[in-house]
């Protein structure tokens, strides 16, 4: 095991190598004209005749692929990632300013889609093809399929605009004053969890009125997956043999479902679960910008319409970074969580 | 029993919860889009940074109220007029009497020396794609600060060369050099700004009329900075043998990029980046007294429905609204909403007299039926017939939902220059039919012609015109055939930069209020719209109209002004230089409670200063 996840480590400069030279390459194509759009806002910004082939000499835009690449390396090597212009900071801070909101919105989500995923989804197996499976499949299967910018609307217009309740962005105001304070110290950047750190629970209480309406959104629309990923591994399982000799020996409905075959059954969801969770931390552009959270996707997204090609490439980077560490751990805990699976 | 204790607590939760924000009746919050590039206000040259600026910086004179014609002093305690006695020497010399007792957001003082190293700085610094231009011209009659260092090198040396060409490898200038550099500043920029007791005074090399409105500032570069902060945090120390090394920089570069030190009425507490909010808090030292409201919060949120949800529970106050939006607000309670405010800007079409070579949007490059010539638009019957085929009115009726006007040449309505009595293009297929017919002697009515028409994706607008524009002209000929395509905004940048457009549409928004702005960009042979025009039209431009051009913006008197303007619109207009589309009219959408707004449309955002809240 450990030398295998050696092994894989070592892959991962190699990997990151191919993935930089590959978006450098595709940046190439577009041109030094192209490139510059980043750095002006518009045809009529070139308020002197020349300048914008300054600004093309002064960032190098011109310069030959090689060249850009083994400078770009260079500076990366030195921890310096280059000037974000879309996060208006250097790139790591940008990215790593960006990601404990990201992070923390992903967590909250976790909890409600793989929790109420997996109870949703056993409860479908249980009553297979029944009325009560029919409906949950069907309930599921819409969130699946609603544009998450559709859904993210209503939910405001029902629990902003109508109730009241939660209200878009990050903290109130009144809050956010007390989490830029001298008093409150940042330990992980996550609201949630330092202003439980401070004692600050009316902190907290707010944080969490701001995080309702996108975790229910991006819960809604993950249900269906785990929902479906359980239903069916779970169906597998019960038409096992050793549920058969289980109930043969007149053991309960509930002790055949929850101990003998629930924890065979969330083997693939496992699997599944690290995945999402992956995609969760990649950032989730809509729900960011709708509910008007700060984040990563919001961030990347911006880089990647307004040809920030630092950004990008530090985004594709860091997102590079997270898969590969990500699916480490997915199949090493599958490793572990299975012990009928041995990693080579 | 629980169950009672359940639905108890769900009350709870949502009682909690319904509690709504406390809408602070001492902070203005501003929803909108994008957020600022840099607080460097030598660099800054958007909207968005201007805004931020025009609230922490003062400068010497500001515009009056909704005036963009009249002035009132600022840091400067009287207007500069030739009746008062501080324009001098026929317009080439303005004097500033700085007022004292004014202080920095640290406590510093404000002193004629700080005005004098601001406008020195900045023109040192002119980082290329900024505003500086606008000062170097007004002072030398050049464009860039290199120019007129370079102008210098060529006196001294009678050697034309590159700026680059004076530094080593190192970046440090070359030995032979170096004292030419020096020079540049000593004799040059030192003696243009200088401060005489308690006054500053600015030296032209030639008269120039827009000066003062260039230093009223729409934004940012005529702000007023903090020397001895400035020179601590790393910007030019002041001397001589030193300034290229702050020349240029990149704008991450500059340490004034998210730190301000000025003299404005508010002070910027923090600008949270991955919020894209900017807070600014009241200067209760402001030499006019404190601003009314206590803080003010400028935040991009991107997305319009959760801009309008925040403006409709009164959780902002003031919201950006796209126009095909309007309905939406419109009759929302408790909100205002004003419509048909005039811009200082102007869309419209201009043709490329010389089309590069190589280009794709120009079909065969033949007047075969299947392309234009690269010189299709120097006959004037071609551009006449493009001007008339177009139904301007409407456009704006029905593209635009009324939110534009029309204007007979690149100049905005309410300019110096601008007559409501210059002819407007019409819409006129007949003559647009008279025109095709005669121009390249027939040829292009037999033969026929395929070209390109150009707009950035998104802009619906530009491709609604071209779209109009199409319809009209293949109209009047089967063999005639306009392909509107749609690229995204960099290729837009680079066929456009690189003079590959047969005709392209663009926009100008106005640096300051004075008609030079304008017709210098559009119609002069070195104006940023002149070289994409291409070469035939620079020709032509150089032999009709700089001479006239030049002399506009050295006349002092408004009356004479005024009669070469209209001259050289009248000239513009009976050749067909280009298709003014329209006038933009802006919205504005706020809160009734929120007090004290007013419509002055060089103003780079809100001006904080002049508000309270009251219901």
């Amino acid at each position: 095991m450990i030398a295998y996840i050696i092994r894989r480590l070592l892959l991962l400069p190699l990997i990151l190598f191919g993935v930089t030279i590959l978006i450098f390459g595709m940046l190439e194509l577009l041109g030094p004209e192209k490139l510059v759009s980043a750095y002006i806002r518009g045809p009529e910004a070139e308020k002197v005749a020349g300048a914008t082939q300054k600004i093309i000499e002064k960032y190098g835009l011109d310069k030959p692929l090689p060249v850009k690449y083994e400078r770009w390396l260079g500076n990366v090597l030195k921890g310096d990632l280059g000037w974000s212009l879309v996060g208006k900071q250097p790139v790591l801070s940008a990215i790593l300013s960006r990601f404990p909101y990201t992070l923390e919105l992903a967590l909250w989500a976790i909890i409600p889609v793989v929790f109420v995923g997996i109870w949703l989804g056993i409860i479908s197996a249980v009553h297979h093809n029944k009325f009560l499976d029919h409906f949950l499949r069907v309930f599921a299967i819409i969130g699946w399929s609603f544009p998450d910018f559709v859904f993210g609307l209503f939910m405001i217009l029902i629990f902003y605009t109508q109730l009241g309740w939660f209200p878009p962005g990050y903290l109130s105001f009144d809050m956010e004053r007390v989490v830029t304070s001298s008093q409150f110290v940042n330990y992980t950047k996550m609201v949630t969890i330092d202003s439980i750190l401070n004692l600050r629970f009316d902190v907290f209480l707010d944080a969490l009125r701001h995080l309702i309406a996108p975790v229910i959104t991006l819960a809604y629309l993950w249900w269906a997956y785990i929902l479906r990923i359980t239903r069916s591994s779970m169906l597998e399982v019960l038409r096992k043999e050793y549920i058969r000799t289980a109930r043969a020996k007149g053991l309960s409905e509930d002790v055949v479902i929850n101990k003998h075959a629930r924890r065979n059954a969330l083997i693939p969801v496992a699997t599944v679960s690290g995945q999402m969770i992956i995609a969760l931390l990649a950032g989730t552009v809509i729900i960011e910008s709708v509910f008007n959270r700060p984040g990563l996707g919001r961030f990347v997204a911006m880089a990647a319409t307004q040809l920030d090609y630092m950004s990008i490439i530090g985004g594709a980077l860091f997102y590079s970074i997270l898969l590969v560490l990500g699916n480490l751990i997915v199949d090493v805990s599958y490793a572990l969580i299975d012990p009928r699976i041995r990693l080579q | 029993m629980w169950r009672k204790f359940l639905i108890l607590s769900v009350v709870l939760v949502i009682s909690i919860f319904s509690f709504a924000a406390v809408k602070n009746p001492d902070t203005v919050i501003v929803a909108t889009i994008g957020e600022a590039d840099t607080l460097d206000p030598h660099f800054a040259y958007d909207t968005a940074s201007g805004e931020v600026l025009f609230n922490t910086y003062d400068c010497l004179i500001q515009y009056k109220g909704e005036s963009i014609k009249e002035f009132e002093p600022r840091i400067s305690t009287a207007v500069p007029s030739v009746e008062n006695g501080l324009i001098k020497d026929d317009g080439k010399t303005y004097v500033f009497p700085i007022r004292k007792g004014v202080k920095f957001h640290n406590g510093n003082d404000l002193t004629p020396e700080d005005v004098e190293y601001s406008f020195e700085r900045g023109i040192l610094f002119d980082p290329a794609g900024g505003p500086m231009w606008m000062i170097i011209e007004a002072l030398f009659g050049e464009y860039t600060w290199e120019d007129v260092v370079m102008n210098h090198v060529k006196l001294r040396t009678g050697k034309d060369m590159a700026y680059s060409d004076l530094f080593a490898e190192n970046g440090e200038p070359k030995p032979e050099y170096a004292k030419y550099l020096m020079e540049a500043y000593r004799d040059i920029l030192d003696p243009a700004i200088e401060v005489e007791g308690d006054n500053v005074v600015f030296h032209l090399v030639r008269p120039f009329a827009p000066i003062l409105y260039i230093l009223a500032q729409g934004s940012s570069w005529s702000s007023i900075l903090d020397k001895e902060t400035c020179i601590e945090k790393g910007l030019w120390d002041g001397k001589a043998d030193t300034w290229w090394k702050y020349h240029d920089l990149p704008k991450e570069e500059s340490p004034l990029y998210a730190f301000e030190n000025g003299s404005g009425p508010f002070k910027l507490v923090e600008w949270n980046r991955e919020q894209q909010k900017v807070i600014l808090e009241r200067f209760d030292d402001y030499w006019n007294g404190p601003a009314k409201i206590k803080r003010a919060i400028i935040w991009g949120i991107d997305e319009f429905s959760t801009r309008k949800a925040m403006l409709e529970k009164g959780d902002v106050d003031v919201c950006y609204v796209p126009a095909q939006y309007l309905s939406q607000v419109e009759g929302m309670p408790g909100v205002t909403v004003k419509k048909g405010l005039p811009t200082v800007s102007i869309t419209s079409l201009h043709f490329n007299w010389t089309v590069a070579e190589g280009s794709e949007y120009i079909g065969s490059g033949k007047l075969d039926g299947n392309g234009v010539p690269r010189d299709f638009f120097t006959d004037i019957n071609v551009r006449k017939a493009f001007v008339h085929a177009f139904n301007y009115d409407a456009f704006i009726e029905d593209v635009l939902n009324g939110m534009g006007e029309r204007v007979p040449s690149d100049l905005p309505t309410g300019f110096l220059g601008y007559n409501p009595d210059l002819p407007l293009y019409k819409f006129d297929l007949k003559a647009a039919k008279a025109a095709l017919q005669q121009a390249w002697n027939g040829e292009v009515w037999t033969k026929g012609f395929k070209m390109s028409l150009l707009y950035n994706t998104g802009n619906e607008a530009r491709q609604t015109a071209a779209e109009m524009l199409k319809y009209y002209i293949e109209s009047l000929n089967p063999k005639f055939k306009i392909e509107v395509q749609g690229v995204q905004w960099p290729n837009y940048l680079s066929a456009y930069k690189r003079g590959l457009l047969p005709a392209f549409i663009i926009g100008w928004l106005a640096d300051y209020p004075d008609p030079h702005n304008f017709i210098f960009t559009y119609y002069h042979s070195q104006g940023v719209y002149g070289g994409p025009q291409g070469e035939a039209y620079k020709e032509w431009a150089r032999e009709n109209l700089d001479a006239l051009i030049e002399q506009a913006v050295q006349e002092i008197d408004p009356a004479k002004r005024q009669a070469l303007y209209e001259e050289i619109q009248k000239i513009a207009i009976e050749n067909y230089i280009g298709m003014p589309l329209y006038q933009p009219l802006a919205i504005r959408v706020q809160r009734d409670w929120l007090k004290g707004w007013y419509r002055n449309p060089m103003r780079p955002g809100e001006d904080f200063y002049a508000y309270w809240k009251e219901e």
